[in-house]
């Protein structure tokens, strides 16, 4: 704006040099000389702020508009240097607190006399302008910033209004109080699926919770038999005088008792492994079939007693830990041959659609009702809660078959219907 | 047979230096690491039994002591933490076994055996013998009173363990990871089922039985003849 200013008055200050100077070169008599003052003042008049001197070669004043005597300053200048005199030079400064702008430059009149003119304008109306101008700009800016910010604010906070009722939400749930969900509706499009994974992962954590607090009370339930029969057995054992016989019986029966126990705690141990990300299979290449094969093996016995059959078709390799799969396995299989009835077949299926294996182990047998499969590979869990527990185990032997399936990238899964239970394990098989 | 017992949780120093000892073995008990360290250094022990947690120097600094001083018999480790990364670091540092607590005393005194019996190699004899019973492991035939009896793959492989440690009572874990190689509890009595079938064949019309029954803790293979006498 400053430059703008600057150039125009230059331009002005330029004009009004090129006309004095037109009118100097055509007075070539000394009677038309003596006309050009009046011709000046004619020439110059209602340019309001314009102030022109003219000085002869010797620096005696011969033309001055009236009030003009501040531009001597600038004729003073010239005179000492005369090459700063050009009309290129634009000089500026202040005087009184007026600020002007001037050009100065020589001339020649048409008879050859040297002159000097000094051409000042008072730029006192631009500054003027400047200042409101300024002002003008500055309070419009304020004002653009003020409003820019409260319609910002007025805007998130309308659009951000259904992420607070989230944060509310959110805010209040806790462990004891998992069962809340994000409402949804009434939230934007944008938000919908995060509303709907933020309740899917609550739904989770809801399940978890609750089977941690079951697994907990299911841990003291089960300890607490086993103890409460030891305490009872000894206190019977101590009220009364025994022969030797008697005390090895009753040591011999706690002996079981405390086996159970170690092996329970010891199962716990293998799944607490298992949640803290402990159970790192190696990768060694198992050969699933003969795997198979020698459970089969080792159970054939105990199997031919029970009067079960086993069978064994497909074969299967994955990579994954040896004893890992094995043991897994191996709580499969007896437990199928647990619940087949005499006179009937366990069969283990392997196969490999594609890139994984398939291990499927059935069994004929009463069907599990449908109501207890999805908790089915829950610990201590027991379709049966009557069941007699030295037959069974502690409950833990599915939750650790689905731990090591997990630990290898796998699924289990299980079924029954028509008569028959089957468990079906699908391995990942990169590359296969 | 001498071994060293460090462990510091005194019922359990006592009750393994008291099952040992019942067992024939000599037994010493040290209470913390650096006394550990010291008899071990002094006394010349066929088996330390270590514990992992111990106050003073734990069960890897002492196995490292006893390494740096030159002392390479069998080292049995005793842990409660059942962690891979421990059994890892353990057989690193050069342990021979571990036992994981609570673990059956039957099972220490079974492995604490094979330990020591790692030391001195024996012949290999081609015949094992009991009493009457004759077990020939090239042919892999088995005899009693000149009777032979059939068995099978496995029944041969247990009888043979049996045989090879004979007098020694054998937990049924034991049997399961030398016979079967499964090396994790099962909760079905799939070895009892075993060994009844194999009692069917080979003390079934014996006027003295040579599989036993040890209440508790496992099978043991004596010939109660022998023992009389």
């Amino acid at each position: 704006m400053e430059a703008h200013f600057e150039e125009e008055d230059h331009h002005e200050l330029n004009g009004k040099l090129d006309l004095i100077q037109n009118l100097f070169r055509h007075a070539s008599s000394q009677r038309e000389l003596d006309r050009l003052p009046q011709q000046l003042d004619d020439a110059l008049v209602g340019h309001h702020g314009l102030a022109v001197v003219v000085t002869d070669g010797t620096g005696n004043i011969w033309f001055a508009t009236s009030g003009a005597d501040f531009p001597h300053r600038l004729l003073q200048v010239c005179q000492a240097r005369p090459a700063a005199c050009t009309e290129e030079t634009l000089h500026q400064w202040q005087k009184n607190g007026v600020s002007n702008r001037g050009i100065a430059a020589s001339i020649t009149a048409g008879d050859g006399t040297p002159y000097i003119v000094a051409l000042v304008q008072d730029i006192q109306h631009h500054e003027l302008f400047m200042d409101t101008f300024r002002s003008l700009l500055g309070i419009a800016i304020a004002l653009a910033a003020l409003a820019t910010a409260s319609l910002g604010w007025a805007v998130t906070r309308w659009g951000l209004s259904p992420l607070r009722k989230v944060t509310d939400t959110v805010a209040g749930i806790s462990a004891e109080r998992l069962g809340a969900r994000l409402p949804s509706a009434g939230l934007p499009a944008e938000l919908m699926p995060l509303a709907t994974a933020f309740n899917a992962m609550l739904a989770r954590l809801d399940d978890a919770f609750r089977r941690l607090s079951e697994f907990s009370s299911n841990i003291a339930h089960e300890l607490r038999t086993p103890i409460s029969n030891l305490m009872t057995q000894t206190q019977v054992a101590l009220s009364t005088a025994r022969n030797s016989d008697e005390y090895k019986e009753i040591l011999y029966s706690s002996l079981e008792e405390y086996e159970r126990m170690a092996q329970m705690v010891g199962d716990m141990l293998y799944l607490a492994q298992a949640d803290n990300g402990l159970l790192r299979p190696g990768l060694e290449t198992v050969d699933l079939s003969s795997e198979t094969t020698n459970l089969f093996d080792y159970f054939e016995a105990w199997a031919e007693e029970r009067g079960v059959s086993l069978l064994q078709t497909g074969s299967a390799s994955v990579p994954g830990d040896r004893l890992m799969l094995r043991r897994a396995l191996s709580n499969l299989i007896s437990n199928a041959i647990r619940h087949t009835p005499q006179g009937h077949t366990v069969r283990v299926t392997l196969e490999t659609p594609g890139d994984k294996a398939v291990v499927v182990v059935e069994n004929p047998g009463p069907e599990i009702p449908a109501g207890h499969i999805p908790r089915l590979f829950d610990r201590f869990y027991r379709v049966d809660p009557s069941r007699e527990r030295k037959s069974d185990g502690a409950g833990l032997g599915l939750a650790i078959v689905k731990s090591i399936v997990e630990a290898h990238g796998g699924v289990l899964s299980v079924t029954s219907a028509n008569g028959v239970t089957r468990f079906q394990l699908t391995l990942p098989m990169p590359g296969g | 047979m001498k071994i060293l017992i460090v462990e510091d949780e005194p019922k359990t120093g006592a009750y393994l230096k008291q099952g040992l000892s019942e067992a024939g073995f000599v037994t010493d008990l040290a209470r913390d690491g650096w006394e550990g360290l010291q008899l071990a250094k002094e006394g010349h022990y066929d088996l330390i039994i270590l514990d992992v947690m111990l106050p003073g120097l734990d069960g890897w600094q002492v196995l490292e002591g006893l390494r740096r001083a030159g002392i390479e018999g069998p080292v049995l480790f005793l842990t409660a933490r059942d962690q891979v990364e421990d059994r890892v670091k353990g057989l690193e540092l050069g342990a021979d076994d571990y036992l994981v607590k609570p673990f059956a005393f039957a099972e220490l005194l079974a492995r604490a055996r094979t330990l020591m019996r790692r030391g001195q190699a024996g012949l290999e004899a081609a015949v094992l013998r009991v009493g009457d019973l004759e077990l020939d492991l090239l042919r892999r035939r088995a005899t009693r009173a000149g009777r032979r009896i059939d068995l099978t793959a496995k029944e041969f492989a247990l009888l043979e363990l049996f045989l090879r440690r004979k007098g020694e009572v054998l937990p049924r874990s034991l049997i399961a990871s030398q016979v079967w190689d499964m090396n994790f509890d099962s909760d079905t009595n799939v070895i009892d089922v075993a060994i009844r079938r194999l009692r069917v064949k080979i003390d079934d019309g014996f006027e003295s039985k040579l599989i036993h029954t040890v209440r508790g803790m496992g099978y043991v293979l004596e010939n109660d003849l022998e023992n009389q006498t």
